[in-house]
């Protein structure tokens, strides 16, 4: 496009063409006046005069010739695309994001000249589509549409003379009620919306899982479950049950409950209590009417952190002895720790002891095996067995409950004596599934000679000796006897072994660490650890070998992250059947390539997945395979160093599939306030185009006449002026 | 499933299989289970030998424990000077005598400062509490070692400030006095750090009243007198040897309603 014009002048600026103006008017003027006293030829004085100041005019102010031929450009579009995972919920055609991709395509052929971006919205600001439509890495659990116009907003350049938002109207921002032009943006130009979805599908959801305050071990935790129903599904009442999944084990039942439904929403309040700290993953499930349409909302994997106020330990002690004083001393000195003990100190109560008094003279009660086991055993962190025989003491019928509470998640250490291992009867009992080490059922059950533990490689890696190895380096305290123990079983690691003695090919463990279902155990073969409390060899660190052995043992037993080789986590949410990511992350001093068993959580029949990598970065990202919807446990190994497990949750579709109901309603409140239109995908070509934008690309200026011409005719027309003013009679 | 076996320790069991004390102890002595065993060690400062009437004392200690209570004790027990490294080989030992003790060495200072530092017990038992001479010295050379910890009375029950409600009344017997060869005074003064009673002061002449003569006779009467008060001292001698084995264990909550509603003290 161009226009054509004259400019006065391309150099003088107003004043100076006023001044010419006003001075070719004065001279005008005064030869009108002038020629009243005239006696002849009044016309020819008249036209060169004004001739000749019409060119002296032109040669002061040099008009020019201007031309601009200017550009046109298409309107700038921003078509925002919602991104969440809530669009791959299933519709009568497709899914609804099979629905977006269609509209996009009609957007671009609507807006063929328009200059159209095309960008995505969840979490955080618009960023471009994926390049294929059924990547699903960028999708997200939310909505928020309000942070991704505030950034086309604060973006540097041309704004879009028009937003076009491609939704279900199911949005986290803005909220129904919190439509108006702040949280859109403040754009200032139409947002026009494609509704993808009018109607509800027919659905029973589990709309969101609240906790009433941070999950506790051994303390109640309210959970309210808001239940949706929609879509002309008949509900009165759903039935919510929340189990807890543990790895090797069957899942717990932990509540169940009915949320009463009324106006398609109800809510349910369930109680649970969590005897274990850590991550530990619950599932929350409901029993959906018959003709649910999206079975993947009817459950959700969720992981819950458990932190504890105090570790409640169960001390157990066949007889008092120094090594029973050493650990009591310790335990009770510990705030952190709620120790229960109860020790044997009579044989009996027909005479193998005899304290020579009736009973009440004494301050013995009777060791109330049953009632701990089969009533309060659910409450401990972790039993330590000292020393304390199995069938004289009644333990044995027990032990089953024992072994189950450790795959559980509980903790156990069986610490040495006579009475320990084989020699208190543990050998060839259910307990044998959840020691790190195979027991003896024959033979001798201990050595009786002096000797000095020996430090493993996995011994001098583990972060659990680590404060003990500062103290004392590889020096230990001679230890008088141990029990005769078999090799540490597979997974289990051992920490210190003996200088002499063999189980099968490799030195006899003494101490050993395991992991049993989700529980760990600790197998210490011998009594004298109080010497690193008390002894000659003790006082050389002032006795704080002993606390810096029990605080490493007792917390990687409660999964203190301390004494764990790594800190593991899963990089952001982990969905069924998307790819994730593991990050692993070195605690200090752990060298060595980094080893990943991944196993589903449950009674799992598969082999878990392994992963392997090398290097010494101190964080690596590890792809997870493609997973199921449940729980799951990493167990992430660093050189020989023990394990670090994390347990953690993949949903079916998590948070976005809660509310299936799409809300056209806000997509339409969004383009009345800003002055758009909402339309549905059939409709698209409705959407009004903006004008087209013109950039003014060249201006050609060239001078009417060139600068003497002007001089030169003006200067023989003013001659002729004044020849033809002396004919006239003028002076 | 393993039969149950039958352990060969220091226990009532190997008192009646064995026959001898001294055998047992001697065949038994540092074996597997055994190095944790209660061993009421006498020491002794000034190059003073241990010997004497009493010396029988320490052993009859520990074989009234081993026949009373499933806690194995070393019967022939040793002693140990208190500047002999090997003070820290076990956290127990009874510091005995009847007279004026010559002021303490300063490594023999080190050695107790050690051994109570790192968490031992100490009894200071007075063989003639009547004139008190050494429960002074003793008192005295203590004292001026941890001179930060006044001497607190520890009874059966609380009394005013400075009398603590303490559980060497309560860890194996339900006991209303310390008992001696004589009876003393109702309390046990001690020295109290943190939450530990670390020495103990008695004024009863216990190792009096566990001593034997070679002829299995006591070796000294009892005063006031009877079978009852030596029984007495025997259990309180029990006592303390629970209380250096299991600390405070009696003391937790699990055991207070019950012992409570034994000394008739409970009130629901």
């Amino acid at each position: 496009m161009s226009v054509a014009g004259i400019s006065i002048t391309e150099d003088l600026g107003g004043g100076a063409v006023l001044g010419v103006a006003a001075l070719a008017a004065v001279a005008l003027v005064l030869l009108v006046f002038e020629l009243r006293s005239r006696d002849r030829g009044g016309l020819l004085v008249v036209a060169t005069g004004f001739v000749g100041v019409a060119l002296f005019a032109g040669a002061v102010l040099r008009p020019a010739k201007v031309s601009v031929r200017g550009t046109t450009v298409g309107p700038r579009v921003v078509v925002l695309v919602d991104e969440s995972r809530r669009l791959l919920i299933p519709t009568s055609d497709g899914t609804r994001r099979s629905r977006a991709l269609a509209a996009i395509k009609r957007l671009a052929a609507h807006f063929k000249d328009a200059r159209l971006s095309i960008l995505g919205f969840g979490e955080g600001k618009a960023s471009p589509l994926p390049a294929r439509d059924d990547d699903h890495s960028s999708l997200t659990t939310d909505s928020d549409l309000s942070t991704a116009l505030s950034t086309l907003t604060e973006a540097a350049g041309e704004r879009p003379s028009s937003v076009i938002v491609v939704s279900d109207g199911r949005l986290s921002s803005p909220s129904s009620d919190a439509v108006n032009p702040d949280a859109l943006g403040k754009l200032g130009v139409p947002v026009h919306t494609v509704k993808l979805e009018e109607h509800a599908p027919a659905d029973a959801s589990i709309r969101s899982v609240r906790a009433a305050g941070a999950a506790v071990a051994h303390q109640p935790l309210a959970l309210t479950v808001e239940v949706g129903c929609s879509g002309g599904l008949s509900c009165r009442s759903i039935p919510v049950t929340i189990t807890e999944l543990g790895s090797g084990v069957d899942s717990v039942v932990l509540a169940t409950g009915e949320a009463k439904i009324e106006d398609g929403i109800g809510k349910v309040e369930l109680e649970v209590t969590l005897d274990r700290a850590g991550a530990r993953v619950l599932q929350v499930s409901i029993e959906a009417p018959a003709g649910d349409k999206i079975p993947e909302n009817d459950s959700r994997f969720l992981t819950f952190s458990v932190t504890r106020d105090r570790i409640r330990l169960l001390h157990l002690a066949g007889r008092p002895t120094y090594d029973v004083r050493a650990l009591r001393r310790w335990l009770k000195n510990d705030e952190a720790v709620d120790v229960v003990a109860f020790f044997i100190l009579r044989e009996g109560n027909k005479g193998e002891d005899d304290p020579n008094a009736d009973e009440h003279d004494l301050a013995l009660i009777e060791f109330p095996v049953n009632e701990l086991f089969t009533v309060h055993l659910p409450s401990f962190d972790a039993v330590i067995l000292q020393d304390i025989d199995a069938v004289r003491y009644k333990l044995t019928e027990h032990l089953e409950r024992l072994t189950r509470y450790v795959q559980a998640g509980g903790g156990l250490i069986m610490v040495g004596g006579p009475s320990s291992f084989g020699g208190g009867n543990y050998a060839e009992t259910p307990i044998d599934a959840v020691l790190p080490v195979e027991q003896l059922a024959s033979g001798e059950d201990y050595d009786p000679a002096p000797f000095v533990p020996s430090y493993t490689e996995a011994g001098r890696a583990a972060p659990i000796t680590r404060a003990l190895r500062e103290l004392l380096g590889d020096e230990l305290p001679i230890m008088h006897g141990v029990n005769l123990l078999g090799q540490a079983r597979p997974g289990s690691i051992v920490l210190w072994d003996h200088p002499r003695l063999k189980a099968g090919p490799a030195p006899m463990p003494v101490l050993a660490l395991g992991e049993a279902g989700d529980g760990r155990s600790i197998a210490l073969a011998v009594d004298d650890t109080h010497e690193l409390a008390f002894s000659e060899f003790a006082e050389k660190v002032a006795g704080r070998a002993y606390g810096a052995l029990w605080d490493g043992l007792l917390g990687w037993l409660m999964r203190d992250p301390r004494y764990e080789a790594a800190r593991v986590e899963v990089v952001g949410d982990c969905i069924a059947g998307e790819p994730g990511k593991l990050r692993v992350t070195r605690l200090p001093g752990m060298r060595g390539a980094i080893d990943v068993e991944l196993d589903a959580l449950g009674l799992s029949k598969q082999p878990p997945v392994t992963l392997h990598q090398d290097g010494k970065d101190a964080e690596v990202e590890l792809t997870l395979p493609k997973l199921a919807a449940g729980g799951y446990t990493a167990r992430v190994r660093i050189g020989a160093a023990p394990p670090t497990r994390h347990d953690f949750a993949c949903e079916p579709a998590g948070p976005a599939f809660s509310d299936s109901r799409p809300d056209p309603e806000r997509l339409e409140r969004i383009a009345t306030v800003s002055g758009g239109r909402s339309v549905d995908l059939d409709a698209i070509d409705s959407i009004p185009v903006p004008t087209a934008t013109e950039i003014a690309a060249e201006r050609h200026v060239a001078p009417v006449l060139p600068p003497w011409a002007w001089a030169l005719s003006a200067a023989v027309v003013l001659g002729a002026h004044w020849v033809s003013r002396r004919l006239s009679g003028l002076s | 499933m393993a039969s149950p076996r039958l352990r060969l320790t220091l226990s009532r069991r190997q008192l009646l299989l064995g026959g001898s004390a001294a055998i047992l102890a001697a065949r038994s002595a540092r074996a597997f289970g055994q190095e944790g065993a209660f061993n009421p060690r006498a020491l002794t400062t000034g190059g003073v030998r241990w010997e004497g009437p009493r010396v029988s004392g320490c052993g009859r200690w520990a074989w009234e424990l081993v026949r009373r209570t499933s806690a194995p004790a070393r019967l022939v027990p040793s002693h140990v000077a208190a500047d002999d490294p090997a003070l820290l080989a076990e956290p127990f030992a009874v510091w005995t005598g009847d007279s004026d003790v010559a002021p303490l060495t300063a490594p023999e200072r080190k050695g107790i400062e050690r051994f109570i530092d790192l968490g031992g017990v100490l009894v200071v038992d007075d063989f003639e509490p009547g004139q008190g001479t050494f429960g002074r010295a003793a008192r005295r050379e203590l004292t001026s070692i941890f001179p930060e910890t006044p001497l607190v009375k520890l009874m059966a029950r609380s009394g005013g400030d400075i009398e603590q409600e303490h559980v060497i009344y309560k860890s194996y017997y339900l006991l209303d006095r310390p008992t001696g060869r004589v009876e003393g005074p109702p309390f046990v003064e001690a020295i109290v750090r943190g939450r530990d009673t670390q020495v103990i002061f008695l004024a009863h002449d216990l190792l009096g009243a566990l001593a034997r003569a070679p002829d299995g006779s006591w070796k000294f009467p009892i005063e006031p007198g009877g079978a009852e008060q030596r029984e007495y001292a025997i259990r309180f001698a029990v006592n303390l040897a629970m209380y250096v084995l299991c600390s405070n264990y009696k003391d937790d909550q699990v055991h207070a309603q019950a012992l409570m509603r034994r000394r008739g003290r409970f009130q629901p």
